[in-house]
């Protein structure tokens, strides 16, 4: 007995060394293409924070929880800190209920500054001062851009900034399959006047050029909106996609009508889209990307964003199997420049603390960004990191999207009253595609608008 | 999942014995402060009565304390929430009331509510009813009773799930791997996304509710229904009564009540009704409910606190005379019998 219960002591004692080198995935100081440097640093001036506690709320689960929960372990390795991280499946409400309720934690990660502009006007943000948001602007791609998406008005009605952003999704890609453009002899379209041409020529040819699914759950119909925001920084100018997402322009204005209209010439023509109109709104869009791979492919072409590789089938290896376009801009539209259209995490302190301080210094040294990166489903607008750092050669290429771009501008549906982004505009999108009209459509998000003014 | 189990049987074990030591200690000092053993006959019976004065309340206590703050504290707050603007901090007087009535969503939710209300609990009690007589005299009674009755055991957003997968939608020349489509396809039809499809998908939704809800009724009237003295129906075969007669004349009247308080149960839930819809359709394609408006206007994006208590306010409005009739009715009972 008493021997077992020393293996067992010795046992314990061997897995609690090991845990804190074995959380660390890359050793500090190994592997060249990271910056150990900043680490080091940021390590040599976070000492005293031994065993302060820290929360930390976020939307991550999954794959991408184990990926943020390595990101925490190199912070707590450098400060000692006694970090939590939790998350939940309705992390919208529930930072809402944990905020009122008074027992917030330290830190909320969030995907939208619509939600964060609310709390904040409800005096539940602490401000992280303005020589966080000049560091964003100096050190992000389109960093006025980024520092616009933090910066909020507090309860004293005054603007400040509130949220640091924290990877990124770039939303204005076209995935396709390469293989099969060059059997049937297709090109990547370099304008949006081209990929009208292209799809009508896949119909000749008796093909199908989108897959288009719209179903989300209770989300249903988000993948709607981002063809919208896409197609309005393609069709006007920033400031009107800016005005649009605090309704200075209005959902019944010609230029959303158009946009919706342009949306609806793809997801509306039932020769143009994979299983007709009525799957549009239905198909689930984790499976909707799967049409790309059928042989023969049932589509070629789906719009989505950069997370999407994670719902390919499996085995899937990207450039080959799989690739993106950027999606075109309309020639006849050349002074928009190329527009991005984006979403990305933004990190917020809902409890104030040293060790959240902390937190928001450690995620302004290249090491928070690059372990990620190097791993898969990160995407960065920070210029400081090294690019080698990156996983593939798409992500590369979607993170030099980033901080290349001149006009970023963040998902406008997170950007908009949560009762309009995340509720009339889907519910909106879906009614569009079963057959009203972009007038109507557009009449009923803005009376929703108009009854929460 | 050990660390919880553990924890949860720790809360349990500690709970229980804080709850039996309360009642031993209050009791115990009831009995110190108001003795019976000295200071003679007339302070003995005194405090005898006294202490049987104070006893229920010493046991009625934690429920009491619990409900004030647990049912009547949030009442009374959502009720004030209800006058104030989204974040709580403003007087604004009926304007939520106002925007309620006006606001398209709103009314849709009413009338959806309206239609469920309608359809399941009469649904549920037909059905169960039905089940429960048909059943009655078979040999193979119990399996069906039993089959009918098993859905009751899945949550609602588990039933949800399923019943996903039998209106499930594949578009073009897929194969339909829904049940529903598949049955429409076998017979020459076109396949549709039955969720989708404004008004009707409220019945679809409904039916899951229904099938679930059915096995409830079931076992309730089933129960009373043997509780139905022999000798009436003996009299009325008697008499020559057939079968329809029999059960619309003997049985139904005699088990009225029962129906009753299995129909108004069951509209209580339907008042409640939040899973289904959220699961299904979240609202979308006019399927809203009260609780899922509430839910959304509560929840997402911030929040609003003013208008999402005013809806609170009317599903409380619509279920408290149920409710009310409900008690009313069983205390009547009780009484009576």
């Amino acid at each position: 007995m008493k021997k077992i219960l020393l293996m067992g002591v010795a046992a314990a004692a061997l897995v609690a060394g090991a845990a804190s080198a074995a959380d660390l995935k890359f050793p500090p100081g190994q592997d060249t293409k990271f910056n150990w440097k900043s680490y080091d640093e940021f390590k040599a001036a976070h000492a005293d924070l031994k065993g302060e506690p820290l929360t930390i709320f976020g939307p991550w689960r999954g794959e991408d929880e184990a990926f943020f929960r390595s990101i925490l372990a190199y912070f707590t390795e450098a400060t000692g800190v006694d970090a939590t991280y939790s998350s939940s499946e309705n992390y919208e409400q529930q930072i809402v209920i944990d905020t009122q309720a008074g027992s917030p934690p330290n830190v909320a990660i969030l995907p939208q500054p619509g939600l964060l502009a609310d709390l904040a006007s409800k005096g539940l943000l602490t401000p992280l001062g303005e020589e966080n948001s000049k560091w964003v602007k100096e050190n992000y791609g389109a960093g006025d851009s980024w520092v616009g998406y933090g910066t909020y008005k507090g309860k004293d009605g005054k603007d400040g900034y509130y949220a640091f952003p924290y990877k990124a999704d770039v939303k204005s890609l076209v995935w396709y399959v390469p293989e099969n453009f060059k059997e049937a002899g297709y090109k990547v379209p370099t304008t949006m006047e081209q990929l009208h041409d292209l799809t009508d020529q896949i119909v000749k040819d008796g093909g199908v050029p989108w897959c288009i699914g719209l179903g989300s759950g209770g989300a249903t119909g988000w993948p709607a909106t981002d063809w919208i925001e896409d197609l309005m920084l393609r069709m006007q100018k920033p400031d009107v996609y800016d005005k649009w997402t605090t309704n200075e322009v209005k959902f019944t204005d010609p230029a959303v009508i158009a946009a919706i209209d342009e949306f609806g010439k793809f997801a509306k023509n039932a020769s143009y889209v994979d299983g007709g109109v009525a799957a549009v709104a239905s198909t689930d869009f984790r499976d909707s990307p799967k049409g790309l791979f059928a042989v023969p492919p049932k589509c070629y072409m789906h719009h989505q964003a950069s997370f999407i590789p994670s719902f390919f089938p499996e085995g899937t290896k990207l450039g080959q199997d799989a690739d993106f376009f950027y999606m075109p801009t309309f020639a006849a539209h050349a002074d928009l420049g190329k527009p991005v259209l984006g979403a990305g995490t933004l990190v917020s302190i809902t409890k104030d603390s040293k060790a959240a301080r902390a937190f928001v210094e450690f995620l302004k040294t290249p090491i928070a960004h690059e372990v990620w990166m190097a791993q898969s489903s990160f995407l960065t607008p920070y210029k400081g990191v090294s690019t080698a750092a990156y996983a593939n050669e798409q992500m590369k290429r979607e993170g030099e999207i980033l901080t290349t771009a001149t006009t970023f501008r963040f998902d406008g549906s997170d950007l908009m009253p949560g009762k309009i982004g995340a509720g009339a505009f889907w519910t909106g999108m879906v009614d569009f595609v079963g057959g009203k009209s972009a007038e109507d459509t557009g009449k009923e998000v803005q009376a929703a608008w108009d009854a929460i003014k | 999942m050990l660390s919880q189990i553990v924890s949860a049987l720790g809360v349990v074990v500690v709970a229980v014995f804080a709850c039996s030591a309360y009642f031993y200690f209050s009791n115990k000092i009831l009995d110190l402060a108001l003795p019976v053993k000295d200071g003679g006959m007339r302070a003995a019976t005194r405090n005898l009565n006294r202490r049987a004065m104070i006893r229920p309340w010493l046991f009625l206590g934690p429920a009491l304390f619990l409900l004030i703050v647990y049912l009547v504290y949030p009442v009374i707050a959502t009720l004030i929430l209800s006058f104030y603007d989204r974040s709580g901090s403003s007087f604004v007087g009926l304007a939520n009331y106002q925007w309620a009535f006006g606001d398209r969503e709103f009314r849709q939710s009413i009338l959806n509510n309206i239609l469920w209300l309608a359809v399941v609990p009469a649904a549920c009690t037909f059905f169960g009813l039905v089940i429960a007589v048909m059943t009655d005299r078979i040999w193979w009674g119990n399996i069906a009773k039993s089959i009918v009755f098993m859905p009751m055991a899945i949550s609602f957003v588990g039933a949800s799930v399923i019943w996903k997968f039998i209106y499930e939608y594949r578009g073009g020349n897929d194969v339909q791997i829904g049940l529903l489509n598949a049955i429409v396809q076998l017979f020459g039809g076109t396949p549709e996304v039955w969720i989708s499809v404004p008004f009707w998908n409220n019945f679809f939704l409904m039916v899951i509710l229904i099938w679930i809800q059915t096995g409830f009724a079931m076992v309730i009237l089933s129960a009373a229904l043997r509780g139905i003295p022999e000798e009436t129906i003996e009299a009325a075969v008697i008499d020559g009564a057939n079968g329809w007669q029999i059960f619309w004349r003997i049985m139904v009247p005699q088990i009225w009540g029962t129906i009753a308080v299995v129909w108004t149960t069951i509209t209580i839930l339907v008042l409640k009704v939040f899973d289904i819809v959220l699961t299904m359709t979240n609202g979308q394609w006019d399927s809203m409910v009260l609780a899922n408006l509430m839910f959304n206007w509560m929840f997402r994006g911030g929040g609003d606190s003013g208008r999402s208590a005013v809806i609170a306010l009317i599903i409380m409005l619509a279920v408290t005379p149920i409710m009310v009739w409900n008690v009313r009715r069983a205390n009547r009972e009780l009484g009576g019998n």
